[in-house]
């Protein structure tokens, strides 16, 4: 191929080095303001009153708003672009102001006077769930994030217990995690004064989804709010329901005032108000026959949705999906619900519930194991998923490669795990403070949103008439680099050099509704959605070339510019002028690609049908050094192999996974918001941490190829399975080193050292 | 954003005039590492300040030099500057190794040893050290120069002696004497960039026959001031080092720090950790193996 | 509060902004001066998207007050490329696809270019030291240590011919 499969530099590089990027806040208009926002200091407090008459005399102050002052609604999707009368987490915002500069923000800020009654909060799992515990939103009876509930009905577990010789119980716990995009949330809202429409600039993951908040806020039509994705500095899920609020504020205040609002949020707003990665309480019940073949498996998996939810009854579908790993289990039980408290809100982050079902899932393998005094990856070996299985929601896999198998020895083989294995643990035998442990994961992800919702999505391509090619998707580039991906995907097809295509952000009023770039499906679901509106662009120009080199269409071959018949390649044209040819003839060269998967049948109070076209399998070894004195955990190497169909850009998909690796690291090892009554603790990286160049790992990527029946090129997804197992690989890594085993994240110095959580109090 | 106003001093003159003149509400500035953060959140420490006296440029006050036996860091040497210099490495290692563990790059590149003391945060890196080499604090105003031990300066949790009007300009001590082994071990939740969970500074000196004569051990993030802890020292003076001894120091000085700062959450971890890290570095100073300098590879 | 009516001297520029004393370089750099490049990650120096070069050293430009870098020389990535011509540096992030989000990048290669100004072949461990105050989200560090690695081979490589 020319130009799909190889590791070509990113079409964003050149702006990107030299600084010339323009992501949000880097945006200036004339006449602009700068806008801030007033949260509330307590978890949960109803608002006595309200005064913002001094703030309105702030020399520079152009307006002070709380919600009796919103032109619409003060919500969507029930989160608050202001709060009324009752705050439900720290970071409702009260009163929200514009001003000339940001420190006369900020003062007027501080001259709004708000007098709260504190209220009592829930602010764990078990506080939530407690019978008679106060109710966080009133249509949430029993704090229930409402249809968040997903069961899953196989066979009979009851049956499956009785049959089996081993069966244990465990209990896993994850907290909440900060995405930390090194990009704090940033707009711009430009009013349009002649139409009364707005523009809105932002560092946004989700264009189509802003666009409605800020609809919402303003009472506006969607056709006049045009939502203009800047660069983007990281997402991984985090930059959705926080854009939102936060353009829909931006927006009001823009209308409200004539003038440009930017706003910018510091680290720690940043930290307050966006969603985090849900916790988890994840038990499960597990029997198995005493040469290891998994009878029966039981869960109930309860996450934290925090005040607000609009994600829990997506995401536990997906939770409810992966439940049970990647293994041929005849009986299973699974529930899956979430709860709301006093806390930050859950959101979407990268993996989409997996990195913490994976993670306790596959330490229960681990332990499984070992209660059975079995080698973990024989356990494996015996129940993995093969061609022809079915899968817990009982979907028949006898229609795509099934790879399970094939990625784990592969990486197994190329980690040395079972030497190393044997080495350490003779070692650890020998004791000594400083110990090694290598262990390892496997993982199966649905690609794309499958059952879920409508896994629709456009693509334009537009030729123009010197054969300069510019191209649009409704998904959008958040730093992973599909603007190249696609790119590439579109210059293969038309046979172009790369340099030829232009890629342009999503901008909201110039491309139909593509959903959200979420669940990997950039390039999945998009690139598809590119190569099937290059592919109608292709036609035509080979019916002109056709004409031109008086063969037939379908004799034409085209690659680096030049379009050729195949059996004869010196009859040639150049693809500029074939383009030019159909123009003149009054084609149009500017096609819309839409994919509409098939419909996936699925039962939800049995939690059975077809949850996803294809699946892409997984397998990470971690190996870790152990110092038992102190709790600290190096990870020495990781070896991450991905079955990823096939690689659009080896170095981008590479890079997809040396991010996923250590982003994984930090989950296993250091990161943890920090919470007490409601109040987040580590609100910057001083004391929120992630790992830093020193923490990084020997890391050995391996890219297994298979041949996808849906993605283009065989493409399948790779941004969110290129974490999602890595931090139970790590600390199945550090049971192995220590002997014990740490069950709640992360596993930090303490946890390692003493086994327990200290919590601050 | 905390609101000042701003002189930058052109020479120290300049700066004692500057800052008698505000008295409480002035405040010296140097690399801003510390003093930029606190303005930032709005510290209550530092609410009462209103003009920031810039001292920056005062290039007088960077210096590592010795005299007499006597090391003196200028109050603008910066952690980099001390890092790097081949004086430090030689006559306090442990003091070199501490600053090349300040934060990150740029803040080593930024920040100084004036500065580092004064904002005197129990988890400061430097301050275990300069306690471990008994220095002092030498202070200037207008009135004119006192002297005073780092670990009488230093009176609590971001609080020192430091009086209005008057400006650190240096830190001075004795080059340990010949023979003298040093270490500092720092245990942090990541491997740069991190606040010390929990350190330790040893200089241990033997004399004939590898009998303890000198040994002086300072915890960092462990007490409320960083102090020598005598009695694990006492373990250790006029007997032949050894594992055993060793350990029993490092458990001794855990038992003193629970005895002086009391059960808090993180005493549980606290203890064992801090045991094991002083048994280190007393053997690693000391130049004999332990079972955990060797990695399992 | 006072204005202070500073000189700066950016990129070997000779600039004049009035500011409040309050006011960072980093809020000098990109409001006044729009040197957005520059860019604010946590405000308190830990996460160096805000990396410059003062003086030949890489500082975090929110913790310096503009009115303290009067007088001294400043350069931001904005001043790298010369004559059109991309910074070694530059070139080697875009062949080792060394940035995903971009966001940390240019702080990420004034932290590079800071280490090998002073030290033009670095071991691996020096590399990851340089950069060690420089968060990046996406990457997970690799590609940027080979990126940087890659310039000092080739400056190794141009010091032996």
């Amino acid at each position: 191929m020319g130009v799909v499969s190889r590791p070509v530099p990113r079409v964003d590089a050149y702006e990107k080095v030299t600084g010339r990027a323009k992501f949000a806040a880097d945006l200036y208009f004339p006449g602009m303001l700068y806008g801030k926002v007033l949260r509330s200091p307590h978890a949960h407090a109803r608002i006595v009153k309200i005064d913002v008459s001094r703030a309105r005399e702030v020399p520079g102050v152009h307006c002070v708003l709380t919600a009796a002052d919103l032109p619409a609604a003060r919500s969507w999707f029930t989160y608050l672009f202001l709060a009324e009368d009752e705050v439900r987490y720290t970071g409702d915002a009260v009163a929200m102001v514009a001003a000339e500069d940001p420190d006369a923000a900020e003062e007027a800020l501080k001259a709004i006077e708000v007098v709260y009654e504190p209220l009592p909060g829930v602010f764990t799992i078990e506080e939530a769930l407690e019978p008679g515990a106060l109710q966080v939103q009133d249509y949430a009876p029993g704090n229930i994030v409402r249809n968040s509930h997903w069961p899953v009905r196989r066979g009979n577990v009851e049956e499956g217990f009785a049959r089996s010789d081993v069966i244990i119980e465990r209990e896993y716990r994850t907290p909440f995690i900060e995405h930390a995009y090194i990009e704090p949330e940033a707009t711009v809202a430009v009013p349009d004064p002649v139409d009364g429409s707005v523009t809105v600039y932002g560092s946004v993951q989700n264009p189509y989804m802003t666009r409605r908040y800020v609809a919402a806020a303003l009472g506006t039509a969607l056709g006049k709010v045009r939502i203009i994705q800047q660069t983007l500095g990281g997402s991984f899920g985090g930059k959705e329901e926080v854009m939102g609020l936060m353009c829909g504020r931006a927006a009001v205040m823009a209308v409200k005032t004539g003038r440009p609002v930017k706003m910018v949020n510091t680290r720690e707003e940043s930290f307050v108000e966006s969603a985090k990665r849900h916790p988890f309480r994840l038990r499960y019940k597990i029997g198995a026959t005493r040469e290891g073949r998994i009878m029966a498996f039981e869960a109930e998996l309860v996450d934290e949705g925090g005040a607000y939810n609009s994600q829990a009854q997506f995401m536990n579908w997906r939770a409810c999906v992966h439940s049970a790993g990647c293994y041929e289990i005849p009986n299973v039980k699974v529930d899956v619900y979430a709860v709301h408290t006093n806390n930050v809100y859950g959101g979407a982050m990268r993996g989409y519930s997996s990195p913490q079902v994976i993670f306790g899932q596959e330490s229960l393998m681990d332990e499984l194991a070992e209660a059975l005094g079995m080698d973990p990856v024989e356990l494996r070996r015996k129940n993995a998923l093969r061609f022809g299985s079915v899968t817990i929601t009982g979907q028949k896999l006898d229609d795509q490669p099934v790879n399970v198998l094939a990625v784990m020895e592969r990486v197994l083989e190329e980690a040395d795990y079972f030497n190393r294995r044997e080495e350490y643990t003779r070692q650890r035998e020998k004791g000594g403070p400083r110990r090694r442990g290598i262990g390892m994961a496997v993982s199966y992800r649905g690609c794309g949103l499958g059952a879920e919702t409508a896994d629709a999505t456009g693509g334009l391509v537009s030729v123009q008439e010197d054969g300069s090619v510019i191209i649009r998707s409704g998904l959008t580039d958040n730093g992973q680099g599909l603007s190249t991906s696609h790119a590439q995907i579109v210059a293969e097809e038309l046979g172009i050099p790369l340099s030829k295509v232009v890629y342009q952000r999503v901008d909201t009023s110039t491309m139909p509704d593509g959903g959200m770039t979420v669940a990997s499906r950039g390039t999945y679901t998009g690139g598809r959605a590119m190569l099937l509106a290059a592919r109608k662009v292709k036609e035509i120009i080979f019916r002109g070339a056709a004409e031109l080199l008086s063969c037939r269409p379908e004799e034409l071959a085209s690659s680096d510019g030049l379009i050729f018949c195949s059996s004869d390649p010196s009859k040639k044209v150049s693809f500029e002028e074939a383009v030019r040819h159909c123009l003149f003839r009054g084609e149009t060269l500017t096609q819309l690609g839409w994919v509409v998967p098939p419909e996936l049948p699925w039962d939800r109070p049995t939690g059975q049908g077809k949850a996803f076209p294809t699946y892409m399998y997984s397998c990470v070894v971690a190996e870790v050094e152990v110092d038992t004195e102190t709790g600290q955990v190096e990870v020495l190497r990781v070896t991450a192999g991905h079955d990823v169909g096939r690689a659009i850009n080896p170095a981008l998909a590479a890079g997809q996974i040396y991010g996923g690796i250590v982003m994984g690291m930090g989950m296993a090892l250091m990161e943890e918001v920090e919470l007490h009554k409601g109040v987040i603790l580590n609100p910057n990286f001083d004391s929120y941490t992630i790992p830093t160049s020193l923490d990084m790992p020997e890391m050995k990527p391996l890219l297994l190829e298979s041949e996808d029946p849906v993605g283009p090129f065989h493409a399948k997804s790779l941004g969110e399975p290129a974490m999602e197992c890595v931090a139970a690989a790590i600390v199945n890594a550090v049971a192995h080193a220590t002997g014990r085993r740490v069950r709640s994240l992360p596993a930090n110095l303490e946890k390692v050292l003493l086994g327990k959580t200290l919590a601050r109090s | 954003m905390h609101k000042f106003d701003y002189v930058k001093a052109r020479s120290l003159e300049e700066a004692l005039r500057a800052l008698s003149q505000g008295g409480e509400k002035a405040c010296a500035l140097a690399g801003g590492t510390d003093l930029l953060v606190g303005f930032r959140a709005e510290d209550a420490r530092l609410r009462h300040i209103e003009l920031v006296v810039d001292i920056g440029d005062l290039t007088e006050l960077a210096y590592i030099r010795e005299e007499n036996g006597c090391v003196a860091l200028g109050a603008l040497t910066t952690h980099a500057a001390i890092a790097e210099s081949s004086l430090i490495r030689v006559a306090a290692p442990f003091l070199a190794t501490a600053c090349s563990q300040v934060g990150s790059p740029q803040i080593r590149n930024r920040g100084t040893v004036g500065g580092n003391l004064c904002n005197a945060s129990p988890a400061a890196d430097t301050l275990p050290v300069l306690v471990a080499l008994e220095a002092e604090v030498v202070l200037r105003s207008l009135g004119g120069e006192r002297r005073v031990p780092v670990s009488r300066f230093v009176e609590g949790p971001h609080r020192t002696g430091l009086r209005p009007g008057e400006l650190v300009t240096e830190v001075r001590f004795n080059r340990p004497l010949p023979g003298s082994r040093t270490c500092f071990i720092k245990l942090g939740r990541r491997k740069a960039m991190s606040i010390a969970r929990l350190s330790i500074a040893v200089l241990l000196r033997t004399g004939d026959g590898g009998v303890v004569e000198e040994i002086r051990l300072v915890p960092g993030a462990a007490l409320p001031v960083p102090a020598r802890v005598t009695a694990a020292e006492e373990i250790l003076r006029g007997q032949g080092l050894t594992v055993e001894l060793a350990r029993e120091a490092g458990e001794k000085l855990a038992q003193e720090m629970v005895r002086i700062t009391g059960q808090r959450w993180s005493t549980p971890y606290k203890v064992p950790a801090i045991a094991a890290l002083t048994r280190r570095a007393i053997l690693t100073a000391g130049g004999l193996e332990d079972v955990a300098t060797r990695s399992q590879a | 509060m006072s204005l202070l009516d500073l000189k700066l001297k950016v990129n070997g520029k000779e600039y004049r902004v009035k500011v409040r004393p309050h006011k960072r370089l980093l809020d000098v750099l990109r409001d006044d001066l729009h040197l957005t490049g520059t860019k604010e990650g946590c405000g308190i120096g830990e996460c160096g998207a805000c990396t410059v070069i003062m003086d030949g050293r890489a500082v975090n430009s929110c913790l310096v007050l503009a009115a303290s870098a009067e007088g001294k020389e400043i350069y931001t990535i904005e001043g790298l490329e010369q004559d059109g011509k991309l910074h070694p540096l530059q070139e080697a992030f875009m062949r080792h696809n060394a940035l995903q989000c971009g966001f940390c990048t240019p702080g990420m290669i004034m932290s590079a270019k800071a280490l090998l100004d002073k030290n033009p072949h670095p071991t691996r461990e020096e590399i990851k030291e340089a950069i060690s105050g420089n968060l990046c989200r996406c990457t997970g560090y690799r590609q940027i240590i080979e990126a940087i690695e890659e310039v000092s081979e080739s400056a190794s490589k141009g010091a032996r011919e």
